[in-house]
């Protein structure tokens, strides 16, 4: 029988995964094309689709010719050592498989790879007619950074108009926002009830749920909210009745600093989880940070969002940033979700996690939190497989004395 | 390759260039004078002037091995550049620096302040700026600001005071230096110059790593005994441009050269990327000058986003003023953004009929082997007018 986390998880997954290589043709309005995130509510509330180029890459590397899409990748010879997803989204776009876009919106967000799939998008000669509009992400996160970056996201509103002569909708924005609030405290509500030992659902819905509300193109719409109160209600119920995950015997919980990718949830960490009962309780794009947006005034509004966008979103949260606030996160995360363990993945294409690797080591050592650094691909499978990443991990419990 | 040059004062400064530590740091040292060390084009050596400060830009100049960094950046996926001087920085070869300040521009330079911070070669004045990776007046204000806050670290640190006449001292003083260093550069037009492309970066990397004042007067001495020299006709079998990040060595001009053909100029972020206009003298807001200089009209460097269309025409521009019959397109392995401006420039440069070879490669010249034989190839296609 399905029970409602199935059925959530399906939900998700429908639409996730909704997002094929040319997702602008599934959506209506004008299309901006950018090379990672971008403020989601602004083009929703502008009624245009926004596509992240890394995004439909990543995706790419999900499928079932995920090798044939990163070879392909390889050959068009953007660098050696790049990040698979933006090998894949190098290789669709130069293979003309990418629908030009109405307006293209860069930034440097999040990491030096998305900044080279920037590149390339702005210097790819059949879109030279294309609008563009580039933005700086600081590498900083206080009030004048967070006005700093608000401004841009202004100047991008201002710039949208023009490309498409039409006008921000003011009210609607504001709509969009009071959704999106909603949506994030949801997330919130559901990160608390994740604290529960065990383990009330499975936590990979948290990421599900935070992929959902920004990428899908369902995001900021009422039907994530529903799928959000729903996932509260039905795990607030399983806190109440003491229960953990459906069939998993809860013995490790583990915090996975990095993005789970497109192969390691469902291989990796569905059999650790129901094998040894190592439960990963926090992964990269879960960990929620939310504020709600200040809706008092324009200012403030673009402010919240240049709060949001450089403090808040978890990949920028984690990859824009300071070795410092980095670990003072695992630090947080360790102790208010009763973390066993800190597993490292350390993506070879991820430079600023690749920077820390000592850093990180040394501050869980002086904790006493057994830490694990892999050095995998999250895209490519074949760089290290599946079962050894599964048999480093249960190594690496069994000799910490976790299991 | 050696153009049999006979000069003391070239002499001086490849013995500055050849090596970390030099005798110019070491009596700038010796009269109380003090050091910052800085890791990227887009920190203003003019601020660091006026604050009566030795800039030196970091380099790795002789290393054989990344050693002790690899404990700190993953040596397979970060890049050479960032980990060999990161080395020098732990086993003690920058001991003569009094401060660093870290241009944040990549991911993997950023975080040398992170792992400096928490290393046990940590010192007292160590701070990180942004190039913004976006140009507008809205980033060069942004940019200003960085400055601002620099300079007032600056002063509360070294207990000085860094008044606009001083920074407009400082302009003025860096203007002359580019000023004469394109000179340099402009004799590498003719077919055999009166010094080589390895030669040309020795002198550059020395202003890098010397008191100003004492570089503005050695490399003015050193072009006009360049002046005087006349080299017999010889023509290179072809003229090659090198473009990528930073190249403070010269073995790739070495393998150029010992080939038959020319390295005439390149667009580097020890070369020619300095080497780029001037920025405004006497403006009421040195500041803000120089900020606008770096974000705005030189954002030579693909981790501003704005920059390819400038990098473009730089790059053609150069082939027409300097003759080039094809580039060499050379990043560290792991540096992504310049893998990214190579890969676009390449196919414009294909579509306007001037070729390209691409080289991905480690920052020590021991891994120059493969690149030898490629770069043969390469000149050969040329040559014999096969691309
Ligand atoms: S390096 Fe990381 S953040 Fe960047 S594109 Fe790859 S997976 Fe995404
Ligand atoms: S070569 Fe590239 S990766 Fe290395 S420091 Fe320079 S920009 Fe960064």
């Amino acid at each position: 029988m399905i029970n409602i986390f199935s059925q959530l998880m399906m939900d998700a997954n429908k639409s996730l995964y909704g997002l094929t290589i040319e997702p602008q043709n599934a959506s209506k309005g004008p299309v901006v094309l950018g090379n990672g995130d971008f403020f989601i509510e602004i083009p929703v509330a502008f009624g245009c689709a926004f596509s992240d180029l890394t995004l439909t890459g990543a995706n790419g590397t999900a499928l079932p010719t995920a090798a044939e899409l990163i070879d392909k990748g390889i050959e068009t010879g953007v660098g050696s050592r790049m990040c698979n997803a933006i090998k894949v989204a190098c290789y669709y776009l130069e293979a003309g498989l990418i629908a030009k876009p109405d307006m293209i919106i860069t930034s440097n967000s999040c990491c030096d790879s998305m900044t080279t799939l920037g590149i390339l998008m702005n210097g790819y000669k059949p879109w030279a007619d294309v609008p563009k509009f580039t933005m700086d992400a600081p590498h900083s996160f206080d009030e004048e950074s967070y006005r700093y970056f608000g401004q841009q996201l202004r100047n991008a509103v201002t710039f949208m108009e023009t490309a498409t002569g039409r006008k921000m909708d003011w009210d609607r924005l504001r709509e969009v926002c009071v959704e999106s609030n909603k949506q994030r405290q949801l997330l919130l509500e559901f990160q608390e009830l994740k604290k529960a030992v065990p383990c009330p659902a499975d936590p990979d819905l948290a990421r599900q749920g935070t992929e959902y509300t920004t990428w899908t193109f369902d995001r900021v719409t009422p039907t994530v909210t529903a799928w959000l109160e729903q996932l509260v209600t039905a795990t607030e119920q399983r806190v109440k009745e003491g229960k953990g995950i459906d069939g998993v015997n809860e013995k490790v919980r583990f915090l996975w600093q990095d993005l789970a990718g497109s192969w390691a949830s469902g291989t990796v960490l569905a059999r650790l989880q129901k094998e040894l009962g190592a439960v990963c309780i926090m992964d990269y794009v879960s960990y929620a940070t939310w504020t709600p947006i200040d809706l008092t005034s324009e200012e403030t509004m673009f402010t919240s969002f240049g709060k949001r966008f450089l403090l808040e979103d978890a990949m920028n949260r984690q990859a824009l940033h300071t070795a410092d606030l980095f670990c003072n996160d695992i630090l947080q995360i360790v102790k208010e979700f009763k973390c066993d363990a800190v597993i490292m993945p350390a993506h070879i294409g991820h430079r600023d996690t690749n920077s820390r690797l000592k850093i990180v080591r040394d501050v869980c050592r002086e904790n006493g939190i057994p830490c694990l650094i892999i050095g995998m691909d999250i895209w490519d499978k074949r760089y290290m497989t599946p079962d050894v990443v599964f048999d480093r991990m249960k190594t690496f419990f069994e000799v910490s004395g976790l299991i | 390759m050696r153009s049999g040059l006979k000069s003391e004062v070239f002499e001086k400064l490849a013995v500055i260039a050849g090596s970390i530590s030099n005798p110019e740091v070491v009596r700038w040292k010796q009269q109380g004078g003090r050091v910052i060390v800085y890791t990227c084009s887009f920190v203003p050596e003019e601020l660091l002037v006026a604050a009566g400060l030795l800039p030196f830009r970091i380099r790795a100049t002789g290393s054989q091995s990344a050693g002790r960094a690899d404990d700190y950046f993953e040596a397979a996926n970060i890049c050479s550049l960032v980990r060999h001087c990161f080395n020098k920085i732990l086993t003690g070869e920058y001991q003569f620096l009094d401060g660093c300040v870290i241009g944040g521009g990549c991911d993997a330079n950023r975080h040398i302040l992170d792992n400096w911070e928490q290393s046990e070669a940590r010192i007292p004045f160590l701070h990180r700026i942004f190039f913004p990776h976006s140009s507008g007046n809205l980033m060069a204000q942004n940019f200003r600001n960085q400055l601002e806050n620099l300079k007032q670290l600056l002063e509360d640190h070294f207990g000085v005071k860094i008044t606009n006449e001083k920074l407009q001292d400082a302009i003025v003083l860096c203007n002359e230096i580019r000023d004469l260093q394109k000179s340099l550069y402009a004799l590498r037009k003719v077919d055999n110059p009166a010094i080589t492309a390895a030669e040309t970066i020795s002198v550059i990397v020395a202003g890098y790593s010397m008191p100003k004042e004492a570089y503005k007067a050695d490399l003015t001495l050193l072009l006009e005994e360049l002046s005087g020299v006349t080299m017999p006709e010889k023509k290179p079998v072809v003229r090659l441009m090198v473009v990528g990040p930073g190249h403070d060595e010269p073995s790739l001009c070495d393998i150029i050269e010992t080939m038959g053909g020319a390295a005439v100029t390149d667009l580097t972020c020890y070369g020619g990327k300095t080497l780029f206009g001037s920025v405004r003298e006497a403006d009421p807001d040195p500041l803000q000058a120089l900020a606008d200089y770096q974000v705005i009209d030189r954002p030579l460097c693909p981790k501003n986003l704005d920059a390819h269309p400038i990098i473009n025409r730089e790059v053609m521009n150069k082939i027409k003023e300097y003759r080039v019959d094809g580039l060499i397109g050379q990043s560290y392995l792991c540096c992504e953004t310049w893998s990214g401006e190579l890969f676009v420039l390449q196919k414009e440069l294909k579509e306007a009929g001037i070729p390209m070879l691409r080289i991905e490669r480690e920052y020590t010249s021991d891994s120059l082997g493969q690149v030898q034989t490629r770069v043969q190839a390469f000149i050969e296609t040329i040559s014999g007018g096969l691309l």
